[in-house]
């Protein structure tokens, strides 16, 4: 929790550059978010809330103390945290692929880190947090990874998946502020 | 934790308050607002603080009468397990020493950081499944 409190703030840094720079570049600033793609922003948001939904049915899961699903893969009712993790997994990667086919549309209309203030801090505030979305899947890669090791599912492994979704469900907020920030308030 | 979680909400509270504050005193000597880092930084601090009094608040849900609301209460009273402590390890000086590698390697080269990235991978799942495969399993 402490962690997050600092991580909140590295991102606190990123907002106040972003908005310092809006303020004294004003034109610069109408001409390159008319470049965005907002549609496909609110598609790849989405599809990141989603996974933390996702994500949250698997925390049940871990807390119940059920890690693997008990019936067919197809029974979704019966899954456990497992297969819950697996689909957050794959809603993350998606949102990451989302973000690289973004960064390829918008360097190739001239918006690039080096390009100018707006692309600095476009590529500055989405890359870091593309980063943490990467290390959070790295995360859910070795705590799914962990529920292999044991026949029996400790209060260890459960506190590890629970503390996981906390840093998930941070990103995820975190991201739901930078959407706002960049897409909605031009 | 009751004390806890408040005396986070009072500072949410009253950095919540300097947000406009702030602001409106360079509106009045300035006319506009020419800092926009600041009040931007008291209000993600005031989230800051949500953050930490929400997740005590939720903590003291869930466990009743703690000897930290206790006015009469010792030190003694919190003893017991904390939670699961690794006696010793290495793995964390190799992925202390592999991350060094890895900034080091952005400077240097990527030949260093690849070299770092693989050193990395392997002390971080060494790490993390120390105590869930092998001599330490439980």
């Amino acid at each position: 929790m402490v962690w997050l409190s600092s991580e909140l703030m590295f991102f606190a840094g990123l907002f106040a550059i972003y908005f310092q720079l809006r303020s004294v570049s004003s034109e610069l600033w109408a001409e390159q978010t008319g470049k965005l793609n907002i549609t496909f922003a609110v598609v790849n948001t989405l599809i990141l809330v989603i996974s933390s939904v996702w994500c949250q049915i698997g925390v049940m899961k871990a807390e119940r103390g059920q890690p693997a699903r008990t019936g067919k893969l197809t029974e979704i009712g019966k899954w456990g945290m497992r297969e819950w993790y697996v689909v957050t997994y794959i809603f993350g990667s998606v949102f990451v692929a989302g973000q690289v086919y973004e960064y390829a549309q918008l360097v190739s209309e001239n918006v690039t880190l080096s390009s100018d203030r707006y692309g600095s801090i476009f590529y500055m505030a989405t890359g870091f947090h593309g980063l943490h979305v990467t290390g959070g899947l790295i995360a859910f890669l070795l705590i799914i990874g962990r529920t292999f090791t044991t026949r029996r599912y400790t209060h260890t492994q459960a506190v590890g998946a629970v503390v996981t979704s906390y840093y998930w469900h941070f990103v995820d907020v975190v991201w739901i502020a930078l959407f706002a920030v960049i897409y909605l308030l031009k | 934790m009751k004390v806890a979680w408040r005396m986070f909400i009072i500072l949410m509270i009253f950095l919540l308050a300097m947000v406009p504050l702030y602001a409106g005193w360079q509106q009045k000597d300035f006319g506009r607002v020419p800092e926009v880092a600041g009040p931007i930084a008291l209000f993600i601090s005031a989230l800051m603080m949500a953050l930490a009094g929400w997740y005590l608040w939720v903590t003291n849900r869930k466990f009743e009468n703690l000897p930290d609301d206790n006015p009469e209460g010792e030190i003694s009273d919190v003893e017991g397990d904390y939670g699961f402590f690794t006696p010793s390890s290495w793995w964390p000086l190799a992925l202390g020493f592999s991350s060094a590698l890895a900034f080091a390697g952005l400077a240097v080269g990527w030949w260093l950081f690849m070299i770092a990235f693989a050193i990395g991978c392997v002390a971080l799942i060494g790490w993390t499944f120390e105590h869930f495969k092998g001599e330490h399993a439980n």
